[in-house]
């Protein structure tokens, strides 16, 4: 098997590809794709484990403990499942590698920072959002729920309000 | 037939829709990485403007599920607002529009969004482990800002419910999927001209045949939902109303009076008389003065009649939010709710005995009666005093 790294699917057939896995999942479970909803259960899990009587006083992260472990939910399911398809898919394609992707000009330290950074926003964005690019752009967006599409409009707003200042952390 | 889904999720084979979600996740990860959404690089492109791929795979992956769902619907194989009822959240429209924007700065900052960093975790790229763990925390330091009330009160406001395009527009689902599904071949052109321009000196390229192919079978597919119309069952909402049982819309006006609009259409007098609570009395003629096509749709429109109402009378169709019909009609409401409920039956489950308990609370309230005892009194407790409704409710 030839492997190259630097090949991909090509865009629309991932696309229409991406719109299968999100239909079947429409059909089959009555639900759509995921990411970040499965993050706040893990990040309430390791709470309820440090600090309990915290998750105990706070209402939005006793919500989902109420009903038992936050980890027993179809997303969290979902989420594991994004683990080993992309590891089978990295492995296959030669992309499986250790390693910190960055521009030339930012050092390995600046790159972690930054996407420390990025994903705490992102996190904060997306527990008011009620989902991410996953559970509204895609999900909300192929279901013409307004508040998607509101959602993918500023999501792509707050993208190029700042693309212009993070540049240079990629050229 | 009852339309799809499955709701593999629900019932007693919860652990296999559990496999199902890790299987559906496994396709949706391999795709991603495939698609090439494990590489910083290729994310952030979009921001700057070097390459499309971003737009490409979400547009054509929102187009490719919504045609797709809006022709199963046409055929009348799967119900799609009870789908997106289920799968999507309400439209909170500020806190999802600013966090949308917010999520937009951590996606160019980091340069993955949630679902990819997790892609880009599994195959090795340290910086994908860092956003993942920035997510898992942000997401619990969201939540603990919700304890500000100021906050939580933004959290909640805008709501609009479900809401969805269509009903926004006033037009069938189908029509809006086919304007996307062009909109998004458009898109598609429009990007490899940026692409063209902004690109460098690495042009991309892009086979000509798959894209013709996807290309067409969007528009295509977009045209057969539209076709799909001119089917019988084409227009489920009218042919095949959707109706609420007494007990559930008691629980309605009883938990969330807000999302709920209910008209009564029988005469004046017998509205007058008695009717749900909360129900405005919308006798045949009144109903079209009512302007439903122009009322905001957030709440839900429950419509009864004396008896079962056939079909949704022509004034309610406009309305672009969600219509219900009182099964039953007031009939039903007065034989669950005006009349005294007996006691739970000896050996009734759990469900039954708290159902019953809840229709003879409904039943006190709008009455005035007492409760049926219940068959062995507790030993030891003071008995339960009833009050009447002091206000509020008509009956």
């Amino acid at each position: 098997v030839n492997r190259d790294p630097n090949k991909f699917w090509n865009p629309y057939l991932a696309g229409v590809a991406l719109g299968l896995v999100l239909l079947t999942a429409f059909v089959v479970m009555g639900k759509g794709l995921g990411a970040s909803g499965a993050s706040f259960r893990v990040g309430v899990a390791v709470m309820e484990a440090v600090a309990p009587d915290h998750v105990g006083a706070t209402p939005a992260l006793r919500g989902v403990t109420e009903a038992g472990n936050p980890l027993d939910d179809w997303i969290v399911f979902l989420l594991l499942g994004v683990l080993l398809g992309g590891f089978v898919a990295a492995y296959t394609s030669g992309r499986l590698s250790l390693e910190v992707l960055r521009g030339p000009r930012i050092s390995r330290a600046g790159r972690i920072a930054m996407a420390l950074a990025g994903g705490l926003l992102m996190g904060i964005g997306a527990k008011f959002a009620r989902g991410c690019a996953s559970g509204q752009a895609l999900t909300g967006g192929a279901l013409m729920s307004v508040g998607a599409w509101a959602f993918m409009m500023t999501f792509f707003g707050g993208g190029y309000a700042l693309a212009y200042f993070v540049r240079r952390a990629w050229r | 037939m009852t339309p799809l889904p499955f709701w593999s999720l629900m019932g007693e084979h919860r652990e296999i829709g559990l496999v199902v979600a890790m299987f559906v996740g496994v396709a949706f990860g391999f795709v991603l990485e495939r698609a090439g959404f494990g590489r910083a690089q290729k994310l952030v492109g979009q921001f700057l403007l070097t390459e499309m791929t971003v737009l490409k795979v979400m547009f054509g992956a929102v187009a490719t599920a919504m045609v797709g769902s809006v022709v199963l619907d046409g055929v009348g194989l799967v119900d799609l607002r009870a789908i997106a009822d289920s799968a999507s959240s309400p439209s909170w429209i500020w806190p999802l529009a600013i966090g949308g924007f917010v999520v937009g700065l951590g996606f160019v900052t980091s340069a993955y969004c949630p679902g990819t960093s997790v892609v880009a975790m599994a195959s090795g790229k340290l910086d994908g482990a860092a956003t993942v763990l920035g997510v898992v925390v942000g997401s619990v330091l969201g939540a603990e800002l919700l304890r500000i009330p100021a906050v939580a009160r933004f959290n909640e406001s805008g709501d609009l419910g479900h809401l969805y395009l269509y009903d926004l527009l006033g037009v069938p689902a189908a029509v809006v999927a086919l304007a996307v599904a062009l909109v998004a071949v458009a898109a598609f052109l429009g990007a490899e001209r940026l692409e063209r321009i902004f690109g460098g000196e690495t042009p991309l390229p892009s086979p000509a045949r798959p894209r013709r192919a996807v290309f067409a079978t969007l528009a295509g597919l977009g045209a057969v939902g539209v076709v799909t119309l001119a089917l019988p069952h084409g227009t489920p909402a009218y042919s095949a109303p959707a109706r609420i049982d007494p007990e559930a819309l008691a629980r309605r006006v009883v938990d969330a009076p807000w999302k709920v609009r209910i008209l009564d259409l029988r005469a004046q007098e017998a509205c007058a008389a008695a009717r749900v609570p909360g129900a405005e009395c919308a006798p045949a003629g009144a109903l079209k003065d009512l302007d439903l096509g122009y009322a905001a749709p957030s709440r839900d429109l429950v419509l009864v009649g004396e008896g079962d109402l056939a079909e949704v009378p022509a004034a309610a169709r406009p309305y672009r939010g969600r219509v219900l019909l009182l099964a039953g009609g007031f009939q039903a409401w007065r034989e669950w709710a005006l009349v005294p409920p007996g006691p739970p039956p000896p050996g009734a489950s759990a469900a039954e005995s708290a159902s019953q308990r809840f229709r003879q609370a409904v039943h006190a309230a709008l009455t005035g009666a007492r409760a049926a005892p219940p068959p062995v009194p507790a030993a030891g407790g003071a008995p339960v005093r009833k009050r009447k409704a002091s206000g509020g409710g008509c009956g």
